[in-house]
Order: structure tokens, then C-alpha cells, then sequence
């Protein structure tokens, strides 16, 4: 079979595997091979087992060779992010302090591909326990970016925005709690989708910030965005907060053009500091969307601005307590102590890496006597003006179209000893983790210097289907599908 | 109250993290340059302004009905454990 294979669509793959033209065994050693040759490169895996996703394809064939009725996934490759629990499957959230972790259980979204017939492809590295957006956090090592191999894939889901950027997964899950699946999707040049809070249960799913957590999936094409959102959304009982609400996409929706779609843009929060190309890019997508009957307009985010520094007091005061779990007893790394109390600090302090450490302090003095008013409480009524801005937005306009990030995906390193800088780049996408709105990044465009450009589109609650119609829409004639980086290894043979 | 080493120290402990002294003077600078960052919530008026703890889009969850589940992992959970004394996870001293 020859590698173009590989950059084939999740839904041609699925489709081919179902009318059994090939089987899910043969693509599953075609990406197997993929990988072999770039995964080592890219350092996109944390952990791969070529015998298990050999398995899981031949269980696959068998259900089918059965007559089993299986989904548009049957025989897809899929990689997940390491931290979604996978039964008897290392799960370290890119952390030390998991290293050999075997959870006992599957996490919801693991469950549905399953049944659905997905394949996986292994565990994507990713920053640790989700805190960073360069995957530079990873206690193991740095994912590169497909694109540039000195530059950062993103984060903190990097491990499987590149993947799928570089053809060794056509599908991915990542997770998103202020950008972390969208971010990397707009280094990588891929989509990206952070569903409406309650949209995909979390079961199964390591806490980072419960009240912004969110699992989304990683694509090269709307369409398959929607197909693997459809496979994971709705009510799951072991979540509290999952909604019924959240419904498949029907992919035929995805076809119907933008006409008399109202976009608006927050041209107060594109202020300055976004890259020239970025904005420039913004232009050509608007322009381009009007063409096609969009009404572009102008929307107002007034206290959009304020997110990075609420997101700064409410995502590390939630991270503390839930990572308080971690205290080296039920499982993952022990350090070796005298007594109980010197056992907790010691093994928390060489488990967690800096950024880790750095935001269980930050959030812990948050939520101190005598800060907790000034500082969490105060973040938490900031949300509120946040979301009540986008409540606003959404009434005059269907959707909202922004950059992902305000500039091109940055050098390994370059931000890696300034922590506040790192977090403003998430400046674009943390308003809607705060107001718990759906949130697409989708590819719109390189720049000059061949590096891919991301754009977001959010929208109300429950409406992912009219940001993938927008997104698809855009992509229908300016994405060239074909397009891939090129590997070294490729190019040296 | 300004950052400072016994802050970081006294935080350290309630968040049961050692922190080695040499790494005191980084957070103490990190520390104090996010909190003087997120210092621009305070001239923000928001009196009156309920708190959000949760985004709850959509329906009210319904309940889940209240009856046992198997959940035969206990052997599994078990062999996580980084010390264990048969049936149970052994620590350290406590006293």
C-alpha cells in the first residue's frame, strides 16, 4: 500500500474498511510503518505497542467478517491523548509521578471507540497534566511540530495535533481546558474542536480543572472532525455535568453553505500583538465567507481581555485540589521516607515537574485564608462578565470568527523560562473555556515562512454543528487536502 | 502581601510539595509576576455580580438511579500500589 494512504480521510479509510475493499489490519500496518518512521522523529508517542493496535484491527475484521453493524470508524486509526484512561494501557499524563500507571478502567470517550470499531494507535505525548501549550512540559521529552522541526507543536494536546498533521493518525482526541486542543491544531494546521462544556463526559478523563475540562477531537477535514465528535458526545451517567443536549452532527448539515449566517468579529479583542499574517489571514477568511452570503459584522467581547488573568486564578486553584489525589500511596511513583508526612511532599515534589508545581502553589494561595475573596472569588465574577459578553455576542451574531493564537507556532525553548509569556498566548482561546461555548480552530492558510495559520470560530451553546457548516465551508475551496508536511526522513530517501 | 520565601514556604506546606531551596528564589520571582499580572481584576467593579463555579448549559442532569454496580477491578486497583501488605496499601510511619 503505498504512503499516500496514510493522508487519506478518516472517512474514506472507514468507508473502505466497511465495504472490506481493504482491511483494518492492513491499514493499521500501513500507519504502523508510518510511524516507524516518524514518530521517533517527531516524538509524538509516549507510548506505542504495535501488537495491541495489530489486535484491536483483527478484532475489528472479525466483527466484521461477523456481519456486525460497526460505525463510519470501523478499522480508523485514532490517537489518544495520555491522559485519557485506557485499560491496562500506560497512562502517564506526561508526568513522572504516573510513570507506569496501568488504570483499571476506560475512560468514557475510550469505551465509545471501541465499540465504534476505532483503532489506536498508541498514547500522545502532551504537556503534564495538561498545563502548558507547547508540550515543552512533558516530563519525558518535546514533541517537535511537523512543520518545523525546532518549533513547538503546541499544547497542550501537541503530541496528537501533530500526529495527525503528519499522517500517523488520521483522528486524534486531545483535550481542552483554556486551548489545549485548538491551540496545537492551529500550530499543526489541522482542526481542532473544544465541544460546549457537557458536551463529552469526562469519565475517565485525568482531572486537570473540572469546571473547564472538555475532551475534543483532531482532524485534517470538518467532516471528520464531526464523525469522531459524533462517536463521543451526549449523556454519559457517570458524568454529572454531560447533557443529553449534545447531539451528533449530521454530516450533510456540514454542506449547507453560510448564507445568511451572521459572523461577527471581536475586533476589540484583535488588538495589537497579533501577527500581520494571522490578521491578514482573518481578512481573506471573512472576505471569503461574505462571498458565499455571511453577513460579517462587529462584536463586542469588552471583558474578553480579562481571561488570561481569571483563567490564571480559577484553573490552577481547581488543578490543586484536584491533584491533591496524588500523594504516593494507591499508585504511580513513591519516594522513600520515614514517615507519612515527608512521604506526601517528598514524593509530590520530585513527581510534579516546574509548571506542574509552579500552578499547585499559585492556585493553593489563591483559595488561602485571607486570598481567597481577592482572588478566586473575584476570578469566578469575572467569569460571569465574560460569559455574559459572549451571551451578547451570540444574540446578534451566529457565530464568532477569531484568530486561535496570536502568533505563528514559536521555537522550542524560545518561551519556556517566561511562564507569563507562555500564557498569554492562549489570549484567543481561553475566553470560550471560561464561558463554556464550543470552539473550532480549523487550518486557514500558511504563512511566508511555510508555517501553518489557525482561525477560531465559537458559537452557542450546543450549535458545533454551525462552526464545522462555517469551517467546511471555507475548506471546501481553499483546503488542499493533499497537503502534508515533509518529513526528513522522507526527504533523505 | 508581596511574595516573598516564607510565602512560597508556607504555601509549599499547605500544598504538601517540598520545595527545594534552591529553586525558592525562581518561584518567588515567577509567583509574584503572575500575581502582579491577574492584580488587573481588582479594578474591575463586581458588585453584585453572582460568582460562576460551573457552566451548566442545557437541561438539568437527571439522576442517576441509586443501585450497585459490580466492580471487579479491586485486584487490579491493588496491584498500582507502590507498597502493599496483602489486601492493603502499607505507608510510611504515621507517628
Amino acid at each position: 500500500m503505498s504512503d499516500a494512504f496514510v493522508l487519506e480521510s478518516a472517512e474514506a479509510i472507514g468507508r473502505s474498511v466497511l465495504s472490506r475493499e481493504r482491511s483494518a489490519g492492513d491499514v493499521a500496518r500501513t500507519f504502523l510503518d508510518r510511524m516507524d518512521r516518524t514518530a521517533e522523529q517527531l516524538r509524538t508517542y509516549l507510548h506505542r505497542d504495535r501488537e495491541q493496535t495489530l489486535a484491536m484491527a483483527s478484532a475489528v475484521d472479525a466483527r466484521i467478517a461477523r456481519g456486525e453493524r460497526l460505525t463510519p470508524l470501523a478499522g480508523v486509526p485514532v490517537a489518544l491523548k495520555d491522559n485519557l484512561c485506557t485499560r491496562c494501557v500506560p497512562t502517564t499524563c506526561g508526568s513522572k509521578i504516573l510513570e507506569g500507571y496501568l488504570p483499571p478502567y476506560d475512560a468514557h470517550v475510550v469505551e465509545r471507540l471501541r465499540e465504534a470499531g476505532a483503532v489506536f494507535t498508541g498514547k500522545t505525548n502532551c504537556d503534564e497534566f495538561a498545563m502548558g501549550s507547547s508540550t515543552e512540559n512533558s516530563a519525558y521529552f518535546p514533541t517537535k511540530n511537523p512543520w518545523d522541526l525546532e518549533r513547538v507543536p503546541g499544547g497542550s494536546s501537541g503530541g496528537s495535533a501533530a500526529s495527525v498533521a503528519a499522517g500517523e493518525a488520521p483522528l486524534a482526541l486531545g483535550s481542552d481546558t483554556g486551548g489545549s486542543v485548538r491551540q496545537p491544531a492551529a500550530f499543526c494546521g489541522v482542526f481542532g474542536l473544544k465541544p460546549t462544556y457537557g458536551a463529552v463526559s469526562r469519565y475517565g478523563l485525568v482531572a486537570f480543572a473540572s469546571s473547564l475540562d472538555q475532551i475534543g477531537p483532531i482532524a485534517r477535514t470538518a467532516r471528520d472532525t464531526a464523525l469522531l465528535y459524533n462517536v463521543i458526545c451526549g449523556r454519559d451517567e457517570r458524568d454529572m455535568t454531560s447533557r443529553a443536549e449534545a447531539a451528533a452532527v449530521p454530516l450533510e448539515d456540514l454542506e449547507r453553505g453560510v448564507s445568511g449566517l451572521r459572523l461577527g468579529i471581536p475586533r476589540d479583542l484583535i488588538g495589537e500583538g497579533v501577527d500581520p499574517e494571522i490578521l491578514a489571514s482573518l481578512d481573506r477568511v471573512a472576505k471569503a465567507l461574505a462571498k458565499k452570503g455571511a453577513e460579517i459584522l462587529d462584536v463586542s467581547l469588552p471583558h474578553a481581555r480579562y481571561s488570561i488573568a481569571t483563567y490564571y486564578l480559577i484553573a490552577p486553584a481547581e488543578a490543586s485540589s484536584n491533584l491533591a489525589r496524588y500523594d504516593g500511596v494507591r499508585y504511580g511513583f513513591r519516594a522513600k521516607t520515614d514517615d507519612l508526612q515527608a512521604m506526601y511532599a517528598v514524593t509530590r515534589g520530585r513527581g510534579f515537574g516546574r509548571e506542574v508545581r509552579r500552578r499547585i502553589l499559585l492556585g493553593t494561595y489563591a483559595l488561602s485564608a485571607g486570598y481567597y475573596d481577592a482572588y478566586y472569588l473575584r476570578a469566578m465574577k469575572v467569569r460571569t462578565l465574560i460569559r455574559r459578553d459572549f451571551e451578547q455576542a451570540l444574540t446578534r451574531a451566529d457565530a464568532i470568527l477569531l484568530p486561535t493564537t496570536p502568533t505563528p507556532p514559536f521555537k522550542i525553548g524560545e518561551k519556556v523560562d517566561d511562564p507569563l509569556a507562555m500564557y498569554l498566548n492562549d489570549i484567543f482561546s481561553v475566553p470560550a473555556s471560561l464561558a463554556g461555548v464550543p470552539a473550532l480552530s480549523f487550518p486557514a492558510g500558511m504563512t511566508k515562512a511555510n508555517l501553518p495559520i489557525g482561525l477560531q470560530l465559537v458559537g452557542r451553546p450546543f450549535e458545533e454543528a454551525t462552526l464545522l457548516r462555517v469551517a467546511r465551508t471555507w475548506e471546501s475551496e481553499n483546503a488542499d487536502a493533499a497537503r502534508v508536511p515533509r518529513l526528513l526522513s522522507e526527504r533523505r530517501s | 502581601m508581596p511574595i516573598d520565601a516564607k510565602v512560597v514556604h508556607d504555601v509549599a506546606a499547605l500544598s504538601r510539595l517540598q520545595v527545594d531551596p534552591s529553586e525558592e528564589a525562581r518561584l518567588v520571582k515567577e509567583l509574584a509576576s503572575i500575581l502582579s499580572y491577574v492584580e488587573q481584576l481588582q479594578a474591575l467593579d463586581v458588585s453584585g455580580i453572582e460568582p460562576t463555579s460551573q457552566v451548566g448549559s442545557g437541561s438539568k442532569p437527571p439522576l442517576r438511579e441509586d443501585r450497585v454496580k459490580p466492580s471487579d477491578v479491586r485486584d487490579e486497583a491493588l496491584a498500582q500500589a507502590p507498597d502493599r501488605d496483602g489486601d492493603y496499601f502499607r505507608v510510611p510511619r504515621v507517628v
